[in-house]
Formats: structure tokens, C-alpha cells, sequence
């Protein structure tokens, strides 16, 4: 019962954040186009805005397409959704603040996450829609391509901690953050921001929802509640990732104070929010570049470079104990 | 091979500093005062010469200043503006004067034309309505709306002022 209203607790909070997420990046956005953003919605500077989106979405008409697929097209965005949900079970947001801090917790996150390509393709297929279709077959393809560079720099720190359980991950960078190790850990941590964004389809590899080319990509004819739950989803995983990346190379809830599981917590939320807007900084500097040049960085050079990292990595561990100095 | 004979190395450093160098630009931009002017509550200081929508405006004695000559009736390219002359004893005066403004394309040239400096235009623009019949404007609408916003700078006698040649040039001309 216990773990129930837990549970409970966190999807509510998850969803929440995950909400003002996306008010965050309208504004981080907007400010970087010399813009304001959302303002008028709520006093001040618009704070109510993602509420007055999520009850618009709510009580807008829900359009099925008539020759889509109408089982597939209706799960869609549920099986979308669910993943990104899932991997908020294993991840720990303070000493002893975590749903379930499985001893595979970062294996467990890797496998759920890329179920996400699932709900994807099911709503790009059930649409029935060439545009939906086409941009299915393309976040299949990139995330396919991406998902193996990103579980290689997944793999650097848990060579380096020793273990795949993501608490210990944390501990054993007590003395020093991943991010801080010399050459290794800067270059594990540009290659894993890479994959992430590769992962999540932002900016410049959005491929899957080219606006000028495939209109908005696979979610083209969702509308109302369901096109709501998938832009859930995928905020959900991008700030999942965000806490993956936080608890890897950022020290997850280590800092000043830490001791305290609600200043921990506060400490691993904004190194996720730093990872978050550093993702959404590139979304907002490049332009999106094309199918090939996409896979070629991935197979070509992501692949080997994360590769000889690895390998590096672990010929350091092997030989000093993967301790620095 | 690669792009310019630069090889791998050279085109990997050339695209870490294309990185660099775009994330630098965001990043100043990102610390900069935004330009939004916040528009329904702040309003920008409108240029002297806007054309805005059109008014009919009263003359020094306080009467109409519209005489219903009509000029601006024929210039008018969309012919959007319809007068009716009442004939008085003194002087004329417009019986009806309609101007459907949701035809107009604010080309100024009744004010022009205008012998009178009656139909003027004024320094707003935001007439915005869910009912078109709210946009054909008749003679007591347009001397409201006239008394109701600040008029642009253009009337009819300023601008053929400010158009006519210098008297020197004309005096050379005609030598």
C-alpha cells in the first residue's frame, strides 16, 4: 500500500514538473530570440499558461481519421506514454528517495526508454497518413541508430562506478562528478548529450517532425487529449533522459547539503534542468540536418569514438582502479 | 574526399568551432533585453505621417468642415466613399457621407484632395470587429471616431503645401 500512494505521489509529480517543463522551454526559447514568450496567461509572466494549454487540448474535439486504424491509432499514445512513465520507477532522486532502486536500475532505464519507439510507430501507422508514416519510419531509423552510442556512454560511468545500480552510480562520484574526470568524462558527456538529443528527435535531429517537410511528423493527426498525452510522453522521456544524464555524469543529489533528502532532491532537479536547457540551448542554435548526414554521424563517427571511449575507459579501470590521482 | 581538401581532422575542427560559435550567438541573445513591446498596454509612439483610419473632422468655427464636393469621391480608387451634397446658403454641406472602411486601402489620396482639410486620418488602426456592418462607417460615425482619436499630421491643404514646387524653380522654368 505504501508503495501504491507512492507511485502516486511521483507520477503526479512528474507530470507536474514535466508540465512546467514545457513552460520553461517556452520561455528559455523565446528569451533566446529576443522574445518574452508565454505572458498574458496568469500574473506574473504568464505562469498559468501550461494549465490553460492542458484544459484547451482537454475539451477540444477528438478527430479520428476514417480510414486510420482505429485500435492501433487510439493506443498509440497510451503505449507512448507509458514507457517514459515507467522509467521514473528506478530513478533515485535522493539517498533513499526513489520508487524502486533496482540493482539493474540503469539497465532497466536503457530498456524502457527505447519501448518509446513502439507507441511512436503504432501512431504513425494507425494514422493512415503518408506524412505520419513516413516520419515513423524515420524516428525508427534514427532511434535505432542512436540508441547504440547512447547505451555506450551510458556505459562509461557504470564502468567507472562498477555497478549498474544508479544510487551507487551517484555515491561513488562523491569524491568527483563523471563530468569532471579528465578527457574521458568531457568527451563521454558531449557524445551523451549528442545521443540524447538524437534520442529525443529535437533539434537539429528532428527529422521524424520536419515541420517544413513532413508537416508535424507522426503525431499529424492526432488532435485534443491524445495529441496532449503524446506531448506529454515525449517531454516525459526528454526529462527522464534529462535525469539519466544528472545522475551519470552530475553527481545525481550530491552537493552542498545533500545529507537532506529534500536538498538532495532540489540538487538533482536543477542538474536536470541543466541538462534539460543545455539540450533545449542546442535545439535553438542549429538548424536540423539531413536523413544521411543524421545517420552517418551516428554510425560513423558517434559509434567508433564512443567505442575507443569505452575501451579506454576501461583500460583506466583496469589499471588504476578508475581512481583520478 | 571531404569537403576542401580539409581532411577529417580539419573538418571536425571547423565544425566544433561552427558549434561553438552559433551556441555564443544564442547565448548573447539569450542575455539581451527582449524587444517585445507589450502592445495592448504599452503602445509605440506612431510615426506623424501614419494612415490610419479615417475621420472627418470639424473646422475652426466649429462647424462641419465637409462641403459634399464630392472630390473624394471620384479619386477614390476602390471607391469605397459616397457623398451626397445638401446645397446651404453660405456654403454646402454633405447630406450623407458613407465610407466602408472594410474596402479601404488607406492610399490617403481623399485627404489629398480634400479642398477643406474635412476627411482626415488618424493615429489608430486596431478597429478590429466580429460584425463587417460595424466597418461601414456613416457621416456622425466618422465625426465621432474624428473626435475620439488624434489626428495624423496629413490634411489636405498641408500636403499640397509640402508638394508645391518652389517658387524660385517656377520662376526659372518660365524664363
Amino acid at each position: 500500500m505504501r508503495d501504491v500512494i507512492a507511485a502516486f505521489i511521483l507520477l503526479n509529480a512528474v507530470v507536474l514538473i514535466v508540465t512546467y517543463l514545457t513552460y520553461v522551454e517556452r520561455k528559455f526559447a523565446a528569451r533566446m530570440q529576443s522574445r518574452i514568450g508565454p505572458y498574458r496567461v496568469g500574473r506574473p509572466h504568464g505562469w498559468l499558461q501550461p494549465i490553460a494549454d492542458a484544459i484547451k487540448l482537454l475539451i477540444k474535439e477528438d478527430i479520428v481519421p476514417a480510414l486510420a486504424d482505429r485500435p492501433v491509432y487510439n493506443l498509440a499514445p497510451i503505449v507512448f506514454l507509458i514507457p517514459s512513465l515507467l522509467i521514473f520507477a528506478t530513478i533515485p532522486f535522493a539517498p533513499g528517495l526513489g520508487l524502486a532502486d533496482l540493482n539493474i536500475g540503469i539497465l532497466f532505464f536503457l530498456a524502457v526508454s527505447s519501448l518509446e519507439i513502439v507507441g511512436l510507430f503504432m501512431g504513425g501507422w494507425g494514422s493512415n497518413n503518408k506524412y505520419a508514416l513516413l516520419s515513423a519510419m524515420r524516428a525508427v531509423n534514427q532511434i535505432i541508430s542512436y540508441e547504440v552510442p547512447f547505451v555506450l556512454t551510458a556505459l562509461i560511468p557504470v564502468l567507472l562506478a562498477g555497478s549498474l545500480q544508479l544510487s551507487a552510480i551517484v555515491e561513488s562520484q562523491r569524491g568527483l562528478w563523471f563530468v569532471a574526470y579528465p578527457v574521458i568524462g568531457q568527451l563521454a558527456f558531449i557524445a551523451f548529450i549528442i545521443a540524447t538529443i538524437a534520442s529525443e528527435n529535437r533539434v537539429p535531429f528532428d527529422i521524424l517532425e520536419a515541420e517544413s517537410e513532413l508537416v508535424a511528423g507522426f503525431r499529424v493527426e492526432y488532435s485534443g487529449m491524445k495529441f496532449a498525452l503524446i506531448q506529454l510522453a515525449e517531454y516525459t522521456h526528454m526529462f527522464g533522459v534529462s535525469c539519466l544524464g544528472a545522475l551519470l555524469f552530475l553527481g545525481g543529489w550530491l552537493g552542498p547539503g545533500s545529507a537532506h533528502p529534500v536538498v538532495g532532491a532540489a540538487w538533482f532537479l536543477l542538474k536536470a534542468l541543466f541538462i534539460f536547457l543545455l539540450v533545449t540551448w542546442v535545439r535553438w542554435s542549429f538548424v536540423r540536418i539531413r536523413v544521411d548526414q543524421i545517420l552517418g554521424l551516428s554510425w560513423k563517427v558517434l559509434l567508433p569514438a564512443t567505442l575507443i571511449l569505452l575501451m579506454a575507459t576501461g583500460f583506466w579501470v583496469a589499471w588504476s582502479g578508475g581512481r583520478v590521482a | 574526399m571531404s569537403r576542401n581538401g580539409m581532411g577529417f581532422w580539419g573538418e571536425t575542427w571547423q565544425t566544433a568551432r561552427a558549434v561553438a560559435w552559433a551556441m555564443t550567438i544564442t547565448l548573447k541573445n539569450l542575455f539581451r533585453k527582449p524587444v517585445t513591446v507589450h502592445y495592448p498596454d504599452v503602445v509605440r509612439p506612431y510615426p506623424d505621417r501614419l494612415r490610419g483610419i479615417l475621420a472627418l473632422a470639424y473646422n475652426e468655427t466649429g462647424e462641419e468642415a465637409c462641403i459634399g464636393c464630392r472630390l473624394c469621391e471620384y479619386v477614390c480608387p476602390p471607391q469605397v466613399i459616397k457623398v451626397e451634397m445638401l446645397k446651404g446658403e453660405k456654403r454646402n454641406y454633405a447630406k450623407t457621407f458613407t465610407l466602408e472602411l472594410y474596402a479601404c486601402e488607406f492610399c490617403e489620396l481623399c485627404v489629398q484632395v480634400c479642398p477643406t482639410d474635412a476627411i482626415i486620418m488618424l493615429k489608430t488602426f486596431d478597429l478590429a470587429t466580429s460584425d463587417r456592418r460595424e466597418l461601414l462607417l456613416d457621416k456622425d460615425r466618422l465625426h465621432a471616431l474624428g473626435q475620439q482619436f488624434q489626428p495624423s499630421w496629413a490634411t489636405g491643404n498641408k500636403l499640397r503645401e509640402m508638394q508645391r514646387p518652389p517658387k524660385a524653380a517656377k520662376a526659372e522654368a518660365a524664363e
